[in-house]
């Protein structure tokens, strides 16, 4: 039900930098949204959780499309050198492809399906040494995952230096831009996980997934949200030898500001100290949040070398995700 | 009908029960003064007591009386009126201070005035709360109670009620009963009135809240309402000393907060659905936290969360409170007594719950 990595020899020699994001191009309020069908909730509801506006694409605007636009970010702040791998993490399984469905339905060949993205970033990004992974399975916890995994990679490939991590979901069309009560934003996030040293030292991370709530409703999901994401975080310090204590930021995904309050209570930490500063500019951008909070926390200056992160996040699934990070001087 | 014995709220929960408890103990007539907005309400109450009490045709007469009004009770000839039980109240912990002001309070008030008019009244039983206690901490006499302040408005008004029985209406034979949650109909567990204890657990069963309000020490009192209209019989005997009772368990036999939590959960998890779906034992927040998340529900007013916090919630701050009830002067008056004991029962009660899925079905769970 639940893994992670603990503190390996190796925990040192993972760092996370290259922080870079994209949003949908429409910035729209919630009167608009709910007046479109977007929303299950009454917009007063979710203005007074803490939303404010939703960044939604264009029509013709792809998943595949944010997830350049964030990975053209790193490419121009000279981040893309040396990648060995592409781990390239949807949470909708739909955003998993850029193949044509109508086109493998006509045709009858499968090949169609197997367009992926993130083949198409290896080469419109020239990163041709890459490899890709895809990683579709963990919800809105993806990018976290992706910290995890790209760590465990660098331990096992040892020629290996530089693991690009990118994020990007878009909803289909029509569908409604709210679950378990949060407003949802297209967009797409990502980072770099390297070997030398960069912005955040990874310490631990841990996952926890729950299968028996695959399938569960909104309700269910707001139900488990305290139980599971303490539980995650704590397991996550352990394996950090730390405690809560220790933490200087809770940097959380975009849900319902005021639950992140009670959890900071429940873990013991300042309500102060949990930080998800783009909820109402942004709106929950699936598996990105966290991401796209970490590099408000960098832009804020109150971030200082030695501080200890742990980025949270909880996704369909269920699953729950937890990295524990230290800032290096690099972040000043 | 002579030397009746009238019972209001008498199609209440507790209210049938003590009708049905003093109906097959006693051969007094009895009169059941119940709420009715008109004839049409009336008669369809009196329908329901007619096959409710079939056993007993004759001995009972229902009657109108809405307490809200200034002299509810016009259609009892008080003389003929020997003993009352007090039931009727807005028993929902998150009523409004007015109605609860109108029913519980100046309600009572107005069975005061009534009783203090039945000249042949030999005992006069109010049925209260032991959370009349409010935001007290600590050992509970059966004496009048200081204001310390309460929890919600439901609370206050039985308090409020009290005072102005032991006030004004001191010189009635009047004893005041205060009942811990009643959880049960009877030691099987079985459940037929759904209050703040059912929802919460169903919260937890269903997986929909995470967290406890309170303190796993806090003690909580818990009860039948089998126990509850015993006591009402043995203590409306003419024999039976007057005062304030606490009609629950001993301190000593009264589980923690945290006892209770557990045994529910180890019902809980015999059930194979509830164990696929790995859910985890509730947190216990303090009241800041509770108090916050109750606020942030309110801005999820479709989700299941919102709708049973609004009447959980009302409660919670108890859980913060402890407090153990002394039972003295009911152990004196009733020798006898003996109080289901709370874990087995918490069991019992659990079992039926997850059984029946709340109520849902009679059959066993999907
Ligand atoms: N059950 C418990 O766990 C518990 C615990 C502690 C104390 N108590 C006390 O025990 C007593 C009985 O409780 P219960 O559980 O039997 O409550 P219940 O099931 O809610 O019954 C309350 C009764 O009062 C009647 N009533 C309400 N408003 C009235 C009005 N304006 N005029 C006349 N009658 C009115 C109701 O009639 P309608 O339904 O027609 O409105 C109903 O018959 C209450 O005094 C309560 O405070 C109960």
């Amino acid at each position: 039900m639940s893994a992670g990595w603990g503190r390996s020899p190796l925990s040192g020699n993972a760092f996370v930098g290259c922080l870079a994001y994209a949003l949908g191009e429409r910035r729209i309020d919630l009167a608009t949204s709910a007046a479109n069908g977007r929303l299950r909730s009454e917009p007063r509801d979710l203005a007074e959780a803490g939303f404010a506006v939703h960044h939604v694409c264009n029509p013709t605007t792809s998943a595949y499309d944010l997830a350049r636009a964030a990975t053209a970010r790193i490419a121009a702040a000279g981040g893309l050198r040396d990648v060995d791998a592409i781990i390239y993490a949807t949470a909708l399984p739909t955003n998993g492809t850029v193949g044509d469905l109508d086109t493998a339905r006509r045709t009858r060949d499968i090949a169609h399906l197997m367009d992926f993205p993130g083949s198409r970033l290896q080469v419109d990004f020239d990163l041709d040494g890459a490899v890709v992974v895809g990683l579709n399975q963990q919800a809105c916890t993806g990018l976290l995952g992706s910290l995890h995994l790209a760590r465990a990679l660098l331990a096992i490939e040892s020629d290996w230096r530089r693991v690009l991590c990118v994020t990007a979901d878009r909803l289909p069309d029509g569908a409604m831009y709210e679950q378990a009560y949060n407003l949802i934003s297209d967009g797409a996030a990502a980072c770099v996980v390297s070997r030398q040293p960069a912005a955040f030292r990874i310490i631990a991370g841990h996952q926890i997934t729950n299968g028996g709530l695959g399938l569960a409703g909104a309700d269910e999901i707001v139900g488990a949200f305290f139980t599971y994401t303490h539980r995650v975080v704590v397991e996550a310090l352990e394996k950090a030898g730390l405690t809560a204590g220790d933490l200087d930021w809770v940097v959380a995904q975009n849900a319902n500001p005021a639950a992140w309050e009670v959890f900071a209570r429940l873990l013991g930490v300042p309500e102060s100290r949990v930080w998800l500063p783009s909820v109402a500019r942004a709106g929950h951008v699936v598996s990105a949040d966290t991401i796209i909070n970490l590099q408000a926390l960098v832009d804020s200056g109150r971030l200082r070398p030695g501080h200890r992160l742990a980025l949270v996040a909880a996704g369909h699934g269920l699953n729950w995700q937890c990295a524990i990070l230290q800032a290096t001087e690099a972040v000043s | 009908m002579t030397g009746a014995t009238m019972v209001t709220g008498a199609d209440g929960y507790l209210g049938r029960r003590v009708v049905s408890t003093l109906l097959a103990r006693t051969d007094d007539p009895l009169v059941l003064a119940v709420r009715a907005a008109d004839d049409t309400e009336l008669a369809t109450k009196r329908e329901w007591a007619a096959t409710a009490f079939d056993a007993a045709p004759g001995r009972i007469r229902v009657v109108a009386a809405d307490l809200r009004q200034p002299k509810p009770f016009v259609d009892v000839d008080p003389a003929t009126v020997r003993r009352i039980v007090h039931t009727a109240a807005i028993t929902r912990f998150n009523v409004d201070r007015d109605s609860a002001r109108q029913v519980n309070l100046e309600g009572t008030a107005a069975v005061c005035d009534f009783a203090a008019t039945c000249v042949n009244l030999d005992r006069y039983l109010v049925l209260s709360t032991l959370y009349v206690s409010g935001r007290h901490e600590g050992p509970v006499a059966e004496h009048r109670l200081d204001d310390r302040g309460f929890v919600n408005h439901y609370e206050w008004s039985k308090w409020a009620a009290e005072e102005r029985v032991f006030g004004e209406y001191a010189h009635l034979p009047v004893s005041v009963l205060r009942l811990p949650t009643v959880i049960a109909d009877d030691d099987s567990g079985r459940v037929t009135q759904y209050n703040a204890f059912h929802h919460t657990l169903r919260l937890f069963f269903y997986g929909l809240l995470g967290l406890v309000p309170g303190n796993p020490a806090t003690p909580l009192s818990v009860t039948t309402a089998a126990f509850v209209s015993d006591a009402v019989a043995h203590l409306l005997d003419d024999r039976a000393p007057r005062g304030v009772f606490h009609v629950c368990a001993d301190p000593d036999d009264t589980p923690a907060l945290g006892a209770v939590i557990d045994a529910a959960f180890a019902v809980f998890e015999s059930d194979d659905w509830f164990r696929r779906r790995r859910i985890l034992r509730p947190i216990y927040c303090d009241e800041p936290a509770f108090d916050r998340l109750t606020s942030a529900a309110r801005s999820m007013r479709q989700a299941v969360l919102s709708d049973v916090l609004g009447t959980v919630a009302p409660f919670g701050g108890q859980l913060y409170r402890p407090k153990t009830f002394q039972t003295d002067a009911l152990r004196s008056a009733w020798p006898g007594c003996a109080a289901p004991k709370s874990i087995p029962l918490v069991t019992s009660t659990v079992s039926h719950l997850v059984r029946t899925r709340w109520g849902k079905t009679q059959q066993e769970a999907p």
